[in-house]
């Protein structure tokens, strides 16, 4: 490592702030990026992924495989969508509501064998070339079911939030492990640096429940750990001086720093870390004066304002983050995550009591926002390079949860995610659950699943990272006397059906 | 690097050598083989052809099969033979579709050549390093005075010709063993004392204060506590309080300041219950079994039953022993000799261990009364036994006269009845209080006497078939060649004993793991690397030592010594290893960049932990108070905000707890502070042996623009105005002086004098700051100075 560069911590000893932030324009992201771990760090580490030391754990990467995208924009539907009643079709549901038929479910409420069907509550309407069934939900979303691929048959190892929360973001069902946003940057770097590379956007009611744990790096170093992008104020925490040190004041301060700290240098020139060190103040200044630009929407048009329901208070919040997605985007971050639902109960999809207050709700604040996403996706040119994925933790029971009422209980056993844009086929709908909507019964076994049906969460998560140009069987992370892997030990493939 | 690599494994080729003759305890073809053969081989080869996976009937693992004639009739490797040994020609092939290994990059040059040679000398097998007796090495010869660490420190250097280490100058060297024993900086009049002393005896009466200070069990048992994945909630949707954790933090700070015997811990901490009698501590260090996630409403019990007792088994085999039996769980180890029977012979150790209870955490598993001061665990537990039957005679009188009362109507309350039932319903008021305010802990607890069968699961599934061929007893790992485990239930036929039979055996000079394994972590924790890198991985898979007979010689001196950590520090102390400076030599610099031979100390950053108090000592407002339950610093509301329920679970201490040591600060699992998160503090679901250190923009953005930065630059300013003295004219340089000598303990130049003013002047005349701003953010500066920050 120290062969391959020599930061020359030394060089922009004595230059004016002027000439150095005009070199930095040039040359600064390769000392920024540089050793921005210590080696002692890159010794510990002498069996990381290919038995080959990292150089730079933050510099962009080449892919593994060849990349059909470049970011991903997971819109996290947290609670659990009732897939019966968004996009898994049932129509001989509707018939059976109110009678108690044989289903094996296991929910919050435990294990049964049988429940009171609850008809779904919203009609569905066929939209596109494809034909795809689409409840009235999502007038807007169904319009782009040409660009979208529906995985109708996921399953999760657990029906429980907190556990079933951990599994979608980090494959495990306990805490730990890194997300699936650590795992990108990990594999691929980022390739903006005044941009954290993996930024989370929560719902204005809260987090999630296990809250960081959601975007945590687990074992690996907090390098890839996610950032709350905030949507008031500040984007992200600490970004702003507070408003006794004017920004002027804070540059002299940062400059006198530098110059003490190059002084400092000046005899441990061979400390990599104490250069990195030095210029991460760079780095923060930057940031500091460019991350803002990238939440500021007074750049957009007003029709772009409209067409994300800006205007409108029940979208404004969520179509707000997702034209803010759009911008991360643009500017290269490699994993966004936006929330609908946060905290408990009805602030999420987790429709126990109310179904259909519970999913007008929260579909109501998003369906216009995420039709938007894509659509300004697609004419801006972004869509061909930004994997969208759409879905909760797990989905809902065909049954009702109690005695009375609409409200059904959670269920891992079969459920509906979507993805769109780069590296997938749109107007396909791959997997089946059975004629209840309670249970994947297509495709057989061979999907992560062990011997069972269905697609387990492992093989979105292959998905995700193979569009992205990792392979999931090869991408690993030694720790604990294993390489670990994201989608865990057995070889998982990803969802081919669904590849373009 | 990877030439950096190369470097290493040639240069230590040479040392094997030259100690194959200076030892006379290891042949050089044994140095070569463990070095630099196995590594290479458990590395690239054993997925395929080791003790798990025999792929074309070859396994490489060991000598007999991989030299034995495979079922193609090729020998893999033929002893002596380099060109008869199909290895060779595979490694070497150009043809795709026969290289080995077939997948990632075929081996370097240098690791075809090292191949070569060992197949050619003979190919010789040695067991693995780790795994064999430990027997204390021969001192290499070295100049009268030589301390035996030095002694094996540079006779190696000698031999690969790099140069002596030269010795840190004494400011540097305070400032290094202050934080390398208690995590904070030395005060100015022990700077002052020790640059002034120059008796030779100075070092070590500094080193025995340091040893003495109650600081230092604090910092101590923050290395252990990353060990042990401590944390006080459970994680998960509830991410619940784990009762009285606290108390087992305290415990590890007060065993370290008492210089416990590291025997007497490792027992305490597995089977402590199991103990004749238990004292206090024995029962507050069995917490340990109770610090790891818990998922409080699991999807499958069964599973999570099983993922509990994995953790266990884990943390206990990385911890004590440095084997990560917890790869064993699902097959056998795929490249070390560690099997499926090994793994569940651990677990049946554990197996009746009780869990934290069924949706609700369950008092009667996880708490246990504690004697206060130096009363012994029964004396507590009769005092809880008289308490409930005192309360059970309260109670009874009280429902006798409830009785009378119902029977007889209200005429039967008379003056005297009405007393009589209030001084009982006093009575067991004062009862509950007096159970409620006794001290309880965080225990481990069993089934009982009798444990279930334990079986092993085939893939790790929990409901695999319990066949009779697959039922395993408690045993240790077959490697290492253990004893039979001594089990004897408990007489209060609380428990198996089972898990006093595993802790006496890890405890025990004869375990070759243990003492090789915490004298590598006591050296680690001095000089920020182990001899063995990979700390609590001492298998094939981990680093290879690059001081093998330093280490075996710490580890036997360590248990010659009664286990007591104390003196092992001190010797190492000692040494002029430790005394080193860290400035670079160009030359030494090129041939060992990674400085594996110790030709200098390595600097090093300051720990979260030490970062945090040194910015509270700094200011003034460091609070040395010790132990008790945990503080809580104020969040910024965007960090409470991203919990599902803002706020829930934390306090919010007054500033002057906050300024209490961050060993004190609550550790909440779903809620990193973020000053400690930023810069790299264990995450606390899994053993960490290692913490990361990484540098980022973001702990700048914290260090610069973060409440808790400048609210303590304000405070650390108040003082520096406080104690600067001098008189108008030269105030300010006055005050720039003052802080450069609290914050970095040493005087100030005047070339920084002269800046620091200089930066004054322009925020006062160009910026428009006014004077007492002005001297904040100059503090603020001097907290974000490198050498804030960095040891050399």
């Amino acid at each position: 490592m120290s062969d391959d560069h020599t930061p020359h911590g030394r060089g922009f000893c004595g230059r004016t702030r002027r000439e150095f932030f005009w070199e930095a324009g040039a040359s600064f992201a390769g000392l920024a990026l540089a050793g921005l771990l210590d080696q002692g760090f890159f010794a510990r580490q002498t069996r990381a992924a290919t038995g080959v030391p990292f150089v730079n754990p933050l510099a962009a990467k080449p892919p593994m495989i060849t990349p059909r995208a470049k970011s991903v924009i997971f819109l996290f539907m947290y609670g659990g969508p009732s897939q019966v009643d968004t996009f898994d079709y049932k129509p001989t549901l509707y018939g059976l509501d109110g009678k108690t038929v044989p289903v094996k479910t296991k929910g919050r409420g435990g294990e049964r064998n049988e429940g009171r069907v609850v008809g779904p509550k919203w009609k569905f309407q066929q939209y596109g070339d494809c034909g795809k069934w689409v409840s009235d939900l999502f007038p807007n979303v169904a319009r782009h079911v040409d660009k979208i691929a529906f995985l109708h048959s996921m399953t999760a190892d657990s029906p429980i939030h907190g556990s079933a929360m951990l599994q979608m973001n980090s494959g495990k069902i306990q805490s730990g492990a890194p997300c699936l946003g650590s795992w990108v940057n990990y594999g691929l770097g980022s390739v903006n640096e005044n941009l954290p590379g993996f930024l989370v956007m929560l719902d204005r009611t809260g987090g999630p429940i296990s809250g960081a744990k959601n975007w945590s790096s687990g074992y690996m170093p907090a390098t890839y750990q996610g950032t709350v992008l905030k949507s008031k104020g500040p984007p992200i925490l600490d970004l702003a001086p507070p408003e006794d040190m004017p920004l002027d004041a804070q540059r002299a301060m940062l400059d006198a720093l530098r110059e003490a700290n190059e002084a400092h240098l000046l005899s441990r020139g061979d400390n990599t870390e104490l250069a990195a060190r030095i210029a991460s103040y760079e780095l923060a200044w930057k940031m500091q004066e460019h991350a803002p630009e990238a939440v500021d929407l007074a750049q957009e048009t007003a029709e772009t304002k409209r067409l994300y329901g800006l205007d409108n208070p029940r979208t404004a919040h969520f179509g707000r983050q997702c034209l803010l997605a759009r911008r991360l985007v643009e500017r290269g971050v490699r994993f966004i995550q936006v929330y609908s639902g946060g905290a408990h109960n009805d602030d999420n999809w987790d429709a126990h009591g109310d179904l259909v207050k519970n999913h007008e709700f929260h579909a109501g604040n998003t369906d216009q926002p995420v039709a938007a996403l894509l659509e300004d996706l697609e004419r801006t040119g972004l869509l061909d390079e930004t994997l969208v994925i759409w879905g909760g933790e797990f989905g809902r029971q065909p049954t009702a949860e109690y005695a009375e009422g609409t409200g059904r209980d959670h269920n891992s056993y079969g459920f509906t995610m979507w993805a769109a844009g780069g590296g997938i086929k749109g107007g396909v709908s791959v997997g089946e659950t059975d004629e209840l909507g309670s249970a994947a019964i297509s495709p057989g076994p061979g999907h992560g699943n062990g011997d069972k049906p269905g697609f387990h969460v492992k093989s979105l998560h292959a998905t995700v990272l193979h569009c992205l140009g990792l392979d999931p069987n090869r991408l690993s992370y030694f720790f604990g006397g294993l390489d670990q892997k994201l989608v865990g030990v057995e070889h998982v493939e990803p969802i081919h059906e669904i590849l373009a | 690097m990877a030439s950096g690599w190369t470097v290493q494994t040639r240069s230590w080729f040479a040392v094997g050598l030259l100690l194959g003759e200076i030892g006379g305890g290891s042949t050089a073809a044994d140095t070569t083989f463990t070095r630099d053969i196995q590594p290479l081989l458990a590395r690239r080869c054993y997925s395929c052809h080791g003790p798990d996976t025999h792929e074309a009937g070859l396994r490489l693992d060991q000598a007999n099969s991989a030299t034995a004639e495979l079922p193609s009739g090729m020998r893999a490797i033929t002893p002596g033979e380099a060109a008869a040994s199909e290895v060779v020609a595979r490694i070497t092939s150009t043809d795709p579709d026969l290289r080995m290994p077939p997948e990632g990059k075929p081996l370097t040059a240098d690791e075809i050549d090292s191949l070569t040679a060992w197949i050619t000398a003979g190919a010789e097998w040695s067991a693995h390093w780790a795994f064999r007796p430990l027997a204390r090495p021969a001192v290499p010869p070295a100049a009268e005075g030589t301390s035996p660490i030095d002694a094996f420190i540079e006779s190696h250097l000698i031999a690969q010709g790099l140069p002596l280490p030269r010795a840190a100058d004494k400011a540097t060297l305070l400032r290094r063993v202050t934080y390398g024993l208690t995590g904070l900086p030395p005060s100015e009049p022990e700077m002052r004392d020790f640059l002034g002393d120059d008796s030779p005896d100075a070092w070590e009466r500094v080193v025995d204060r340091l040893l003495a200070s109650p600081h230092y069990g604090e910092h101590q048992a923050r290395h252990w506590l990353d060990l042990v994945r401590f944390a006080e909630t459970n994680s998960f949707e509830r991410d619940g309080v784990k009762p009285h954790a606290w108390r087992y933090r305290d415990y590890v700070i007060r065993s370290l300041n008492d210089d416990k015997a590291y025997d007497r811990f490792v027992i305490e901490q597995l089977a402590g219950d199991e103990l004749p009698d238990p004292s206090a501590d024995a029962l507050i260090a069995t917490g340990f079994y109770r610090l790891g996630l818990w998922d409080d409403e699991p999807a499958d019990k069964l599973q999570a039953r099983f993922d509990t007792l994995d953790d266990i088994v884990s943390t206990t085999g990385q911890t004590f022993l440095g084997l990560t039996i917890n790869c064993a769980r699902c097959h056998d180890h795929k490249i070390d000799p560690l099997t499926q029977r090994d793994y569940y012979g651990m677990l049946a150790f554990f197996q009746n261990v009780t869990p934290m209870g069924d949706r609700q955490m369950n008092p009667a598993f996880i708490e246990r009364v504690i004697p206060a001061g130096n009363g012994t665990v029964t004396d507590a537990e009769h005092a809880v036994q008289d308490l409930a039957r005192r309360r059970a005679e309260a109670e009874a009188n009280l429902a006798a006269i409830h009785k009378r009362l119902a029977e007889h109507g209200q005429q039967a309350l008379d003056d005297l009845t009405r007393k009589d039932l209030a001084a009982w319903e006093n009575a067991l008021r004062d009862l509950d209080a007096e159970r409620a305010s006794l001290p309880l802990a965080l225990v481990v607890s069993e089934f009982g006497p009798d444990a279930p069968e334990t079986f092993v699961l085939p893939r790790g599934n929990p409901r695999a078939e319990p066949r009779p061929e697959l039922r395993v007893e408690p045993g240790f790992p077959e490697v290492l060649a253990p004893p039979a485990p001594a089990i004897t239930p408990t007489p209060n036929g609380r428990s198996t004993g089972r898990r006093m039979a595993l802790a006496r055996w890890i405890a025990s000079a004869e375990n070759p793991l243990t003492a090789r394994v915490m004298a590598n972590r006591v050296w680690q924790w001095l000089f920020g690397r182990g001899l063995v890198r990979s700390t609590s991985n001492f298998g094939l898979m981990g680093d290879p030592p690059t001081h093998p007979e330093l280490l075996d010689w710490l580890a036997t001196e360590l248990v010659a010594n009664g286990w007591r950590l104390k003196a092992l520090h001190k010797t190492i102390l000692l040494s002029r290893a430790y005394q080193a400076a860290s400035t670079a030599h160009p030359e030494a610099l090129a041939r060992d960049p990674l400085n594996d031979a110790f030709w200098r100390f390595d600097q090093r950053r300051l720990s979260a932990e030490e970062l945090r108090d040194s910015i509270h000592v700094a200011s003034g407002r460091f609070n040395p108070r010790m132990f008790g339950p945990g503080v809580y610093p104020t969040l910024p509301e965007e960090v409470l905000a991203t919990q599902s329920v803002p706020g829930a679970g934390w306090g919010n201490s007054p500033p002057e707890e906050q300024a209490r040591r961050s060993i004190y600060v609550h550790v909440k699992r779903t809620l990193p502070v973020p000053i400690l998160a930023d810069y790299d503090v264990a995450d606390p679901d899994a053993a960490c042996p290692v913490r990361f250190v990484t540098t980022q923009p973001t702990q700048a953005l914290g260090m610069m623009n973060g409440d808790f930065l400048h609210a303590q630059a304000r405070e650390f300013a108040a003082r520096v105005r406080r104690e600067a003295g001098g008189t108008n004219a030269d105030q300010t340089a006055a005050m720039v002086r003052r802080a450069v000598e609290i914050a970095l303990v040493r005087p100030a130049s005047d070339a920084e004098v002269n800046r620091g003013v200089a930066l004054i002047d322009t925020l006062e005349t160009v910026d428009g700051v006014d004077p007492s701003r002005a001297l904040e953010l100059y503090c603020l500066m001097v907290l974000n100075l490198n050498e804030f920050v960095y040891l050399d």
